[in-house]
């Protein structure tokens, strides 16, 4: 008797010691620091078993969210026995190559990876996140803006892999510079500190443009911006206008009225913003006026420009290790504005301490086909693929393009110890980005059905009056002009569904 | 066999492909044109000639036509002359004609879509060798790519770089399968060769001139990539074509329905201007044909 | 040929030259660039301006870890092309010796309508046929397949061939059917024996618009194929992420027409081998 128990003892504790050996060891080898127990753990995913079945998905081009999608597929497919094929299309082609079988009926992909403002269009094909995993830890830990990003109306229908703002990036090197200060204040007359205003950061940008303050002989600007006009110009001017236009004391709309769904886009408040941005083109480098992603980025990021503004890329590029720039940038909210237009009032509202709006653009997200026949297999590999080691590891390499999203990513040790950044820069890129998430007067993308008919209307108007073809409120009345026959198109009842659900987040209920 | 059988075994062929796979996508593209397809309501339903009634006031497509006129038929007209010109001076008495007669092709092999990214970095203005080449020579960088005449002009270049090639080989293989006599009528008559050129070769070349500036207006009209990657259609709408804004308003906008009305308006304007064009270049080129 | 000419003629061959190869030898160069190499201003000579690496040819061939593999698609594209340019390259110029030589009337249609017909499937902008096209496919389930891209291709290749054959066919002289059909031969014989060696400049001009509009077409690659076939530039294009990768789409683009390069050079003797005016001064 005495002994039967006892080698059942011994057994079940062999077998738990085991196990977890067994678990412990077998996960280091796919690059992460440890595995996170949870729905969709290193651990819980081996034991699933899809052999035979084959998951379709559809990314970005490499690398930004491609190498990583082709990294975690190919896990998956050593976890799972499943086959993954994974296709890479550039943004620019991302929405038609998506578009197309939806609206034809063709069930081409499972799994999809794309900018999320277009939600608006897409959510009809999506299929809804599921209770288990919408319920896992790792999803309760996303901050509220990105899972407000990933829902239409009560579902969420989006799986966060990423999180992703606009805030102004600076060369630390020169603001801290002594003898630059001096200048900067005998020429001004006042101080040089980062700019809390769009009049600030034109005073800056227009001082320390095209002289030599990086000491390598070549002259350098004040600003790089994103102006190509049907690259994404849109988010760059919409970054501009925030400010200016969306008013903490006036709810219910930034880019239309929601009540009446009249466009707000020729306010006083846009068109000022679009004067900013035209007066911008003084302190732009060379080619700066149609300047896409890719330029701005290696514009900054290889030290050519004093300031930017735009999503993560242009200062991860800055801070790589071989980066002659690397710990000399800092990070900071996007300027704000003394004056923000009421467009109930129709006057400048002002404001002592500059009001600010910060921009959660559009990012990176992905979603399950409605129609796909893999959904449990495409759930998981998503669940997967932002489980917390793989999401800790992507964060790490700068050309994943995976930016913070959960609670967990704002630490200022994480920085410092596994990318060596220095501890200042590190703690203000953790205070900016987390201080977006908790701010009441937010902007969001224009998140409705026909969005990019929108932008591409908003870019061309924006882009004549940079030309110097029409005045900026010409320009922007056109653009007004326009929306109101897109929105009659689309169906006005349609437009203000899906821009209620905008108002909302960007009201922070 | 009978001539007249004999001639349909000819055409028939080719003629029944080629309708069997276009018929389906001609017709729907009508009949696309008269829905109002868009992104948010995809499907045939009918309004009849809405879109084409909406495009009757789009002025921003028929200002696309002015700058398609522009950088179509100036683009194209510098590729014939250089074209030609290259062709004459190597189709015969070259040293190492093989040689250039392969490398003047290459440009036309290209994928446009690949080599606009590498033309991109070329004329971009702070990094890359296009403004440098410049300063080298002690000239000013110029904006090529933000200033509306330099951005047409970068574009123009980029297609005479790519394209002339094939100019340059249609009037090389229509110059290599002339026959002789001509010519030798003509030494013996002791013309030189200016005379000899303006009285025998083009002449009978003409006919392939035409056809190659046909087909090259036709596919030059049809330029998207190039526009995209370079210009964006910028700086504003300086190069903005026809066909460049009906790639935004399809696959950007995605208002199928209303891009369909475009492209079809496209169409006829198309073939009736390349209908006239064709008919007055047969009228300048084959007059000077004396001898028949 | 007085020594001025010469001199002025090859003078304008090389200025040509060195246009052409200008932009191949800056892609060359830049392929061997990382981000440092390119963000400080233009540099041109290894070591001496630039670190350079391998990196941007890596990222060709190796799939996973930020690259693409790009054997596969280059397969398939060779597939796709020849197979289309075979077939509209035959049924091409069999239309076009038709329309060269025989009058057809069919109602008010003519011979040159038919030939302008065969032109215009070319004016279309692509755009609009992306659509239809895949919708014609997915009936036919022949989406995400190459003979779906080859089916395609054959109507986008050959009114190329026929535009180009018929001007050839017009340019060598009627006498030579007539007396070959008087010598007893059938319309198809006089075609194939007579006409068809004459014409071997318009066979190769055609035969290799083919093959290029083939090889480099991206939108219909793009738009009817998803996960399982994949064609050269849509496979390449799949680098072009949001930081432009100069360095491996310049040697993408290197590798991309280094096959069409050799087909010119193979066909390029075909072209002067046909030369009836060599010997004329």
């Amino acid at each position: 008797m005495k002994s039967v128990k006892l080698t059942l003892l011994a057994t079940t504790v062999a077998v738990a010691f085991g196990g977890t050996l067994a678990s412990a060891q077998d996960f280091k080898k796919y690059g992460i620091d440890k595995d996170v127990p949870g729905l969709c753990s290193y651990d819980s995913i081996s034991k699933k078993d899809y052999k035979g079945r084959t998951l379709s998905i559809i990314t970005h081009a490499v690398p930004v969210m491609g190498e990583p999608t082709d990294l975690h597929a190919k896990q998956f497919e050593e976890l799972t026995g499943a086959k993954v094929n994974v296709v890479h299309v550039p943004f620019g082609d991302l929405f038609q190559r998506i578009m197309i079988p939806f609206q034809t009926g063709q069930n081409a992909y499972d799994v999809l990876f794309y900018g999320s403002h277009w939600i608006g269009d897409f959510h009809n094909y999506l299929a809804p996140v599921p209770k288990a995993y919408f319920n896992a830890p790792g999803m309760k830990d996303v901050t509220l803006n990105y899972r407000g990003v990933a829902t239409w109306g009560n579902e969420m229908v989006q799986y966060p892999v990423d999180g992703d703002r606009h805030y102004l990036k600076y060369r630390k090197d020169v603001f801290d510079n002594a003898d630059y200060q001096k200048k900067f204040k005998e020429k001004t007359g006042h101080d040089l500190a980062v700019p809390k205003t769009w009049e600030e950061y034109d005073e800056v940008a227009n001082f320390f443009n095209n002289w030599d303050w990086a000491g390598d002989g070549k002259p350098h600007f004040g600003s790089a911006e994103v102006t190509k006009r049907d690259d994404l110009m849109f988010s760059a001017f919409i970054s501009r206008a925030a400010a200016y236009a969306k008013n903490p004391n006036v709810k219910g709309g930034f880019f239309f009225d929601l009540k009446t769904m009249e466009p707000l886009i020729n306010t006083p408040g846009f068109v000022k913003a679009l004067e900013m941005f035209v007066k911008a083109k003084r302190y732009f480098p060379p080619g700066g006026d149609s300047f896409g992603l890719g330029d701005e980025i290696f514009s900054f990021g290889g030290g050519q420009t004093l300031m930017s503004y735009s999503w993560d890329d242009a200062f991860i590029q800055a801070m790589e290790e071989k980066s002659p720039i690397r710990n000399k940038v800092g990070a900071a909210p996007l300027p704000g504005s003394h004056e923000v237009w009421n467009r109930n009032t129709k006057k400048w509202d002002k404001f002592a301490t500059p009001s600010t709006a910060p921009y959660i653009t559009w990012g990176w997200t992905s979603a399950v086909a409605k129609a796909s026949k893999n959904k449990d297999m495409a759930f998981d590999y998503l669940c997967f693929f932002s489980n917390e080691a793989n999401a800790l590891h992507d964060l790490q390499i700068g050309r994943f393009g995976v930016n913070p999203y959960r609670n967990a990513h704002f630490t200022v040790s994480f920085w410092t110890d596994k990318l060596g950044w220095d501890k200042s820069v590190a703690t203000q890129y953790v205070n900016t980005l987390s201080g977006m998430d908790k701010s009441k007067n937010r902007v969001f993308d224009l998140r409705v059905p026909g969005v990019n008919q929108f932008m591409t209307s908003m870019a061309a108007g924006v882009a004549e009056a940079m030309a110097g073809q029409k005045s900026p409120q010409q320009a922007l009345d056109g653009v007004a002009k326009e929306w109101n026959q897109i929105v009659a198109r689309i169906g006005k009842d349609k437009v203000r569904e899906a821009y209620a659900n905008v108002v909302a987040l960007e009201d922070n209920k | 066999m009978s001539v007249d059988r004999g001639k349909l075994v000819f055409v028939l062929p080719g003629l029944i492909v080629l309708v069997a796979i276009i018929l389906f996508p001609l017709l729907f593209t009508i009949r696309v044109s008269l829905s109002s397809w868009d992104v948010a309501q995809p499907g045939l339903d009918w309004i009849g000639v809405t879109n084409y009634l909406r495009l009757a006031e789009d002025t921003r497509f028929w200002e696309s036509f002015g700058r398609l006129a522009l950088m179509a038929l100036g683009s194209v007209a510098l590729q014939y002359l250089l074209g030609f010109g290259l062709a004459l001076l190597v189709w015969r008495d070259m040293r190492a004609g093989r040689f250039f007669r392969v490398l003047f092709l290459i440009p036309m092999m290209t994928t446009p879509v690949i080599m606009a990214v590498i033309w991109r970095t070329v004329f971009h203005e702070s990094l890359g060798p296009a403004n440098d080449v410049l300063r080298l020579l002690g000239m000013a960088s110029l904006p090529w790519l933000s200033q509306a005449g330099l951005a047409m002009t970068s574009v123009i270049i980029v297609e005479v770089w790519q394209w002339t090639p094939f100019m340059f080989l249609m009037l090389l293989a229509g110059l290599l399968s002339l026959p002789r006599e001509p010519f030798l009528a003509a030494a013996i008559d002791g013309a030189g060769p200016i005379r000899t050129f303006l009285r025998v070769t083009f002449p009978m070349i003409a006919p392939i001139s035409i056809g190659a500036i046909i087909i090259r207006l036709i596919e030059a009209s049809k330029i998207m990539d190039t526009v995209y990657v370079i210009t964006s259609g910028g700086p504003g709408t300086a190069t903005e074509t026809s066909s460049y804004y009906i790639f935004i308003r399809g696959l950007r906008d995605f208002q199928i329905g209303y891009a369909a009305s475009l492209s079809f308006t496209y169409l006829v304007i198309m073939a009736i201007s390349l209908t006239i064009i064709a008919k007055v270049l047969a009228r300048a080129m084959i007059v000077k044909d004396r001898a028949a | 040929m007085s020594a001025l000419y010469r001199a002025l003629k090859y003078a304008a061959i090389l200025l040509w030259s060195a246009f052409v190869i200008a932009p191949f030898l800056w892609a060359l160069t830049t392929s061997f660039k990382t981000a440092n190499g390119i963000t400080g201003g233009p540099t041109y000579i290894p070591w001496l301006q630039y670190e350079p690496s391998l990196e941007g040819w890596r990222l060709l061939f190796r799939s996973g870890g930020g690259g693409i593999a790009i054997g596969g698609p280059y397969l398939s594209s060779l597939v796709v092309t020849i197979s289309a340019s075979l077939i509209s390259l035959v049924l091409g110029t069999l239309a076009a010796y038709g329309l060269s030589r025989f009058t057809y009337r069919a109602g008010f249609v003519r011979n040159a309508d038919i030939t302008f017909f065969f032109i215009s499937q070319r004016i279309m902008p692509p755009v609009v046929l992306a659509i239809p096209f895949f919708l014609m496919l997915q009936f036919l389930g022949l989406l995400d397949t190459e003979v779906g891209l080859i089916i395609v291709y054959i109507a986008l290749l050959m009114p190329i061939a026929v535009w180009v054959m018929v001007d050839f066919f017009n340019t060598v002289p009627r006498e030579l059917d007539e007396s070959a059909m008087l010598d007893g031969c059938s319309p198809f014989e006089a075609f194939w024996r007579v006409i068809l060696p004459n014409s071997k400049p318009g066979l190769v001009v055609a035969g290799l618009f083919c093959l290029i509009f083939g090889w480099n077409d991206f939108f219909f690659a793009f738009t009817l194929t998803f996960t399982q076939t994949q064609l050269l530039p849509v496979a390449i294009v799949a680098l072009n992420s949001s930081v432009t990768p100069w360095w491996s789409l310049s040697a993408a683009a290197l590798v991309s027409v280094a096959p069409l390069v050799v087909v010119a050079f193979v066909l390029e003797s075909y072209l002067s081998r046909g030369n009836l005016a060599g010997a004329v001064r």
